[in-house]
């Protein structure tokens, strides 16, 4: 059974639409990749599903339920969890207090809450680091504390917005281990939003492909990485011609 | 059973802090005992009260980080309800204070809904004036004494009068206010290790990154809004038996929305300490300037100069506060 089903969506700023008909589903227990150029409406759509803001048309299901209206904060009590592309936890919260956060939504006992935070940390890898402001940490480890506060809500459905972005490649091999382990061990189905070609590819069990808001390419890594209409989304028609002519 | 375990939990507090916090709490027990002046007496009873005041507005705006000028009406309605209970209907202050709490409560719900809608500066400025609104309402309004007040009359009654708090020494009004003083500070370090504390951390923090973890911000907000509105009333219930003579200019004056703000901020803001920190310093500087420097030597209006000069010193070198200070150099020696 598809867990999230996406039928149709248009999201307009003003006269730019920055998703156009886009439908998809993600399957229960799947680890889809979203890829597309800048620009092309990827944080838009995981905005859109995640109930940050409302579609301009169309309709999403989450596990069975229409959600299309509902805000954050309810999608999140329905089990889907999100990480930011940039954010950056400024405040006075601590890496334990901030997955203490995420563990409230299911729990009222502290002693409960970090019981499971530290549970989850130690999972992750983050457990000396515990005690730490979230700002004074290097960007690699904050990625990490974002998916630990956001999996701290116990989600069914996790979306990752760029959670490689800035890495170098020893700490790409370190995140895709933990996307991995989120997945196979924790069981969650993941949808994420990557740049990086290289861990998309290897982990995706299935691609979509935006370009100017609107799908256009789905299927295996390794299908979708020889579709034309992909190759000149990322690298322009003047490429394409090129390579045509040789 | 573990809220009231976690009430009595300063276990993660460092041992000078906590050595110190005795050290203060007993000091404040066995104060009355010594034979000081009753200027001193008077200045210790506004520092408790100023305390809790303090309190009650780090829920919502130290830890929620909502900066909320307009505390003062919920003063008022407070100290009206126990004042006008009195003297019509001869119900005691026991009564009075939770029907004033329940009202205060009632409004903030009716005047939080729209008023978290907005953020920031916005949020602050309507704060204002919906305060400001109520006084101007009070001040026409004849049932309650429009602008010159209500007077409580202790000689109609039998001191000491515990059931309606009319007390002719300090000393009792004393106790009575460090016992809420105490159930405050207990109910402070239960709040800020409750998942609404954890909560409105997180919206402090980012209020997008709050809603994603399944936050309710809006809700949380006002609910929290309460909270701090209740602290403000019960300690204007006290208010009006204790000072026995209330009117709009002195209970809901942007002066005192702002000196409760400033409780909190000059001491820590979204810290256990920072409220009573500021109420120390800032309730001795302000009977100070007041009795002394405003008075004796013509300064009117000095007190709200030097006010406005802590608010500038804050915001430009450190937003937490004083107990910023102190956290900011733990944090540096531990690194």
């Amino acid at each position: 059974m598809a867990l999230l089903e996406v039928h149709n969506l248009v999201k307009a700023f003003g006269g730019l639409k920055a998703n156009d008909d886009v439908s998809f589903a993600v399957e229960t227990g799947e680890l889809l990749g979203l890829i597309g150029p800048n620009g092309a409406g990827k944080t838009t759509l995981f905005n859109c599903v995640a109930g940050m803001f409302p579609p301009t048309s169309g309709r999403i299901v989450f596990a069975g339920e229409d959600v299309t209206a509902l805000g954050s904060h309810e999608m999140a009590r329905r089990g889907l969890a999100r990480t930011f592309q940039v954010y950056v936890a400024g405040g006075d919260l601590n890496v334990l207090e901030n997955v203490m956060v995420g563990c409230f939504m299911h729990t009222r006992s502290q002693s409960q809450a970090r019981t499971r935070a530290e549970g989850i940390l130690e999972d992750l890898g983050l457990r000396d680091l515990k005690l730490n402001l979230v700002n004074e940490l290097p960007v690699a480890a904050q990625k990490r504390v974002t998916m630990a506060t956001a999996l701290a809500t116990s989600p069914r459905l996790l979306l990752l917005d760029e959670v490689a972005a800035g890495l170098n490649p020893s700490e790409i091999e370190d995140i895709m281990a933990g996307i991995r382990h989120i997945h196979s061990e924790l069981g969650i189905t993941v949808m994420l939003i990557e740049h990086v070609m290289e861990l998309v590819m290897n982990i995706s069990e299935r691609v979509i492909v935006l370009d100017y808001g609107r799908k256009i390419a789905e299927g295996l890594p390794q299908n979708v990485a020889r579709d034309p209409q992909v190759i000149k989304a990322y690298l322009g028609e003047r490429y394409v011609r090129e390579r045509k002519a040789l | 059973m573990e809220a009231i375990k976690n009430a009595l939990d300063f276990s993660d507090f460092p041992k000078i802090d906590r050595m110190l916090a005795l050290a203060v709490f007993s000091f404040l027990l066995a104060f009355p005992l010594f034979p000081l002046s009753a200027f001193a007496m008077a200045t210790m009873i506004q520092f408790l009260m100023f305390s809790l005041y303090g309190m009650g507005w780090n829920t919502i705006g130290g830890y929620g980080g909502q900066v909320d000028l307009g505390k003062a009406q919920y003063v008022g309605i407070g100290a009206y309800t126990t004042t006008v209970c009195l003297l019509r209907w001869d119900i005691p202050f026991w009564v009075s204070m939770p029907i004033g709490a329940c009202l205060s409560i009632g409004w903030s719900f009716i005047i939080g809904y729209p008023l978290f809608k907005l953020k920031g500066h916005y949020f602050a400025i309507a704060t204002i004036a919906t305060s400001l609104v109520l006084k101007d309402l009070f001040e026409v309004w004849k049932f309650v004494g429009a602008a010159r007040g209500l007077g409580i009359l202790p000689f109609k009654y039998q001191v000491p009068d515990f059931t309606r708090l009319i007390f002719k020494e300090d000393i009792y009004y004393y106790y009575v206010i460090f016992v809420f003083f105490s159930i405050g500070l207990l109910y402070m370090n239960w709040f800020r290790q409750s998942r609404l504390g954890f909560q409105l951390r997180a919206i402090k923090d980012n209020e997008e990154v709050a809603r994603s973890l399944g936050i309710n911000v809006h809700w949380a907000k006002i609910k929290t809004y309460a909270i701090a509105t209740a602290f403000v009333s019960v300690v204007g219930s006290f208010h009006a038996v204790y000072v026995k003579n209330i009117e709009p200019e002195d209970t809901m004056s942007l002066d005192l929305s702002i000196l409760i703000a400033l409780m909190a901020m000059l001491g820590g803001a979204g810290s256990l300490w920072g409220p009573i920190i500021g109420a120390g310093v800032l309730i001795p500087l302000k009977s100070y300037l007041k009795e002394w420097l405003g008075a004796a030597a013509g300064l009117v209006g000095i007190d709200l100069i030097i006010y406005g000069l802590i608010i500038m010193i804050i915001s430009a070198f450190e937003p937490r506060g004083l107990w910023g200070i102190v956290e900011k150099a733990r944090r540096r020696r531990r690194i």
